[in-house]
């Protein structure tokens, strides 16, 4: 075990040593790798942002009934057994919400309750909401959808229906196909990666080849020669890394003032905020993972051919 | 301890470097290769260090069979070898302590152990004084000398020196063989090639080489 530590020690010492020789060239390559780093960093602060908005939306179908303002609560509520007829077969939670509660709802989500309070009467009317589950976003199941909601409508006392899950779904599908798109850049953008850092190593490997020649001579076994630059592929990997989440960090400054000004239309106090520390290792082991790929294939090719 | 059983060596068609080469050399012996510039003492010195391998026949070294060595033992076979080439093959970018330090080194020895044992290999070639010294500093003679220490550092049982003193004035010459000698003296078997007739005047055994045969060998003079 002793000697592991040592020759990984002297490894690392090794990858530092050559960061010493050319600060310069190893800062340019850091800042390289950073740039590449950077968009799919942002793509994934921003999801990891959005993610949880998009989880309190629901993506199943869900019909709102109302009644009319003059029907009264003993009508509203003898709907209940029809409605759940009607959705016989279908998987739904059906919930009455009395005018009352509609209120209230009102007044705790709006910030309006001030307005409201000059109304005097309630205006809201008795209302079901149905929330279908088990629906596919396909052509067949939102017929279906819509068949219900038209047997619905034709109940007494029934003002109207309406069924509230299109735009769910499209942010669903929006959300879907930014997934897709961050993960092709993510993987096209590691390849980036990789071959800045392959080629980095390339230049150290034919920069160093006398060394290496004369270390194999004197009995050094090819892990003992790799390793070094197995390290100093990882060091730039994970200085780049870091360099990248600081450059996001620093980019959700002035970005959070002008969704600030957008979310308070909404009444929203909505802010991007950097990554939980868990994801930010993650992306940090990402960056050496991706430089330690470039320098594996590096070394296996580039020693191959010295030897 | 080395043994050459009619090895045969074929870079291409038409470059045959030996042919059919047998040879026995026995612990602790001084062996000095002779024989003009391709003649393949360099080939038969490559093959003990499993740097080439034969093309034909069988050479073993310290029990091993080179040509069924696989690729990750050769740096342990190698860890038993000094290794002296006719250009001394030193880093410039490291002092000459360092450069002695190396062959420890690669062998995961601590720094401090790594440090002592090459100041004493150092002060055995008489370069001590100049640890601290970058190669290029050095004369062809003295940079000769750190590289026999470098050689004998990791106490090896075998010594194999090409042309080590080819480019060398007379006096610096005699000093690398000085020291080449004082270590045969203490029981390292040491393989030195040479084209210099004056230094095969007093080897004790001489192999002749010439175009890939060995054509002579003799015992006698002074060890």
């Amino acid at each position: 075990m002793n000697i592991w530590f040592r020759q990984h020690r002297f490894a690392l010492g090794a990858a530092f040593g050559q960061v010493r020789k050319a600060p310069g060239s190893f800062l340019f390559n850091v800042l390289v790798v950073a740039v590449a780093l950077a968009l799919p960093f942002a793509g994934v602060t921003l999801l990891d942002n959005v993610r949880p908005l998009s989880q309190e939306l629901s993506v199943d179908p869900e019909i709102s009934l109302f009644m009319k303002p003059d029907s009264s609560r003993e009508q509203a509520q003898a709907l209940d057994p029809k409605l759940r007829g009607i959705l016989a077969g279908s998987h739904a939670k059906v919930s009455f919400v009395p005018r009352e509660q509609a209120l209230d709802n009102l007044r705790a989500k709006s910030g309006l309750s001030d307005v409201l309070q000059t109304l005097g009467d309630n205006p809201l009317p008795d209302s079901y909401v149905m929330k279908l589950e088990g629906f596919a976003t396909n052509g067949a199941d939102a017929a279906r959808v819509d068949t219900i909601a038209d047997a619905m409508r034709g109940l007494p006392g029934v003002d109207s229906v309406q069924v509230d899950s299109a735009w769910i779904k499209r942010l669903a599908a929006l959300l879907n196909v930014l997934r897709l798109a961050l993960l092709l850049l993510a993987v096209t953008l590691g390849v980036v990666v990789i071959a800045v850092v392959f080629n980095t190593i390339r230049l150290q490997v034919l920069t160093q080849r006398e060394e290496i020649a004369v270390s194999k001579l004197l009995g050094a076994t090819d892990n003992f020669i790799h390793r070094p630059f197995y390290y100093t592929g990882a060091l730039l990997g994970l200085c780049a890394g870091a360099v990248a989440l600081g450059a996001v960090a620093l980019a959700l400054r002035p970005l959070n003032t002008a969704i600030a000004e957008f979310a308070r239309l909404y009444a929203s106090e909505f802010q991007l905020t950097v990554l939980h520390p868990l994801g930010l290792a993650g992306l940090l082991a990402i960056s050496a993972g991706l430089g330690l790929v470039g320098a594996m294939l590096s070394v296996q090719r580039h020693l191959a051919r010295l030897h | 301890m080395i043994e050459f059983h009619s090895v045969s060596k074929k870079y291409s068609a038409d470059a045959l470097a030996l042919q059919d080469v047998s040879l026995n050399i026995a612990k602790g012996e001084l062996i000095f290769l002779a024989g003009p510039s391709g003649a393949g003492k360099s080939t038969l010195m490559k093959m003990v260090a499993a740097i080439e391998r034969p093309t034909s026949g069988r050479v073993i070294v310290n029990g091993q069979d080179i040509g069924k060595l696989n690729k990750a033992s050769v740096p342990f076979l190698r860890r038993n070898l000094g290794l002296i080439f006719q250009h001394q093959r030193l880093l410039n970018d490291r002092h000459i302590l360092a450069n002695v330090m190396l062959p420890l080194i690669v062998t995961s020895a601590s720094k401090g152990q790594a440090e002592q044992r090459a100041r004493a290999a150092l002060d055995k070639v008489g370069m001590l004084d100049r640890a601290n010294a970058l190669p290029m500093e050095l004369s062809g003679g003295e940079q000769q000398r750190v590289a026999i220490a470098r050689a004998i550092v990791n106490r090896p049982q075998i010594i194999l020196a090409d042309e080590p003193t080819a480019n060398l004035d007379r006096a610096a010459a005699d000093r690398v063989l000085d020291a080449l000698r004082a270590f045969h003296a203490v029981g390292v078997t040491c393989v030195i090639s040479t084209h210099d007739e004056q230094v095969l005047e007093s080897a004790a055994r001489v192999i002749r080489l010439e175009h890939g045969h060995v054509v002579g060998s003799s015992v006698g003079g002074a060890a």
